[in-house]
């Protein structure tokens, strides 16, 4: 369940509104079974030991899976005002291991009121405090 | 009078990053408060965007908009300041193994100054390329806060500059636009340019400064086999 509270229309979105932070704590099974769903049975994302063996400090979740989780947190904010990403990007910095506590987190950076639209930053933080992926996403309301 | 800028930002001119600069100085007007910079300088990888004029926006925002250029060396990331037609006819800033001790030199020699910027990082930074080569010469002053540091970087940072006795600077090295301006560098003096900067880094008398959040403590979770918390 997401605690995200969502923006209803384009007129309310404001520069520098926060979108989280949304703390989760990701699990090797959550991890696993995204992998085989995907497709990705490889060892490094689904065994310590396997990963290990390819020079990994143990199970990694997959890429797509942090990419899923950052557009999540836009669709949670989104909510039911029909606006829909139209272009999310990320970049890879740390590797995100499972079982451990993340957050997710955005802000509104910029918007185009002639296209009803607004850029967030997004990123996914450890607990650390270190931001292991970071990504930008742009979002267009109806008209 | 004081001046706070952020040494250390990438804009989309950069090819990872997505940040127009505009929303950069936006975000800081808005948050004045929490980031009370006099301006930023943009350090795009491994190029001199000599060509961009970012006056109309520095009117606009009031804030100043400095350029500069991060390169990569022999000894790992370095910011040049005060880049001019000598120095980019005597360095290709594209080429990846720049020989760094030559370019500090050189850039010295030409009227700018190289500062190795986040020196505590694995493989681009100082601290790991010291341990297996001779120390460089004529090194004034290097990154000291990093805004993208991983935990220990700074602190790897601060202990090459208390051995070496460098200056230190600040910068966000910011590639999203909420990141800006979380790290920077007061200087004592007041600053209107790039020349202006190229002295004070020189001789001038200047500190980091960190404006990053302070952030709750996040509990770490428990290993999944005793947790509660299964998915």
């Amino acid at each position: 369940m997401s605690d995200i509270v969502a923006i209803d229309r384009f007129e309310n979105v404001q520069i520098g509104a926060a979108i989280g932070p949304e703390p989760m704590f990701l699990s090797k099974e959550q991890s696993r079974r995204y992998a085989r769903a995907c497709g990705l049975d490889a060892p490094r994302f689904t065994d310590d030991e396997g990963a290990r063996k390819e020079g990994l400090p143990g199970m990694i979740i997959p890429g797509n899976m942090s990419l899923g989780l950052l557009t999540k947190l836009v669709t949670d904010w989104i909510g039911q005002s029909g606006a829909r990403i139209v272009r999310i990007g990320t970049t890879y910095r740390v590797l995100v291991q499972p079982d451990h506590t993340i957050s997710l987190q955005g802000f509104v950076t910029h918007t185009y009121p002639e296209e009803r639209a607004c850029e967030i930053d997004l990123w996914i933080e450890n607990e650390d405090g270190e931001r292991m992926v970071t990504g930008t996403a742009t979002v267009q309301f109806p008209k | 009078m004081p001046t706070i800028l952020d040494l250390h930002s990438h804009s989309e001119a950069s090819e990872d990053s997505r940040a127009p600069v505009e929303a950069y100085l936006n975000w800081i007007k808005l948050r004045r408060q929490q980031l009370p910079l006099d301006g930023i300088v943009l350090t795009e990888h491994r190029q001199w965007n000599g060509g961009a004029d970012y006056r109309a926006l520095e009117d606009k925002y009031g804030i100043m908009v400095l350029k500069a250029a991060e390169v990569e060396t022999d000894y790992g990331h370095v910011l040049v300041f005060g880049v001019n037609d000598d120095i980019t006819a005597r360095f290709d800033f594209a080429n990846v193994r720049l020989p760094a001790q030559e370019l500090i030199d050189e850039v010295a020699r030409m009227g700018g100054l190289a500062v190795p910027c986040h020196p505590g990082r694995p493989n681009v930074g100082l601290v790991e390329h010291y341990e297996r080569k001779p120390a460089l010469e004529n090194v004034v002053a290097v990154e000291r806060l990093n805004g993208g540091s991983r935990k220990g970087e700074n602190e790897r940072s601060a202990e090459l500059i208390a051995r070496f006795g460098y200056k230190a600077t600040g910068g966000s090295d910011s590639h999203l636009v909420s990141l800006i301006g979380l790290c920077a560098t007061r200087f004592e003096a007041a600053i209107r340019s790039i020349d202006d900067l190229v002295r004070e880094l020189k001789g001038g008398h200047y500190e980091p400064v960190d404006f990053r959040p302070r952030r709750p403590e996040v509990r770490r979770a428990e290993p999944v086999e005793a947790s509660s918390h299964r998915g």
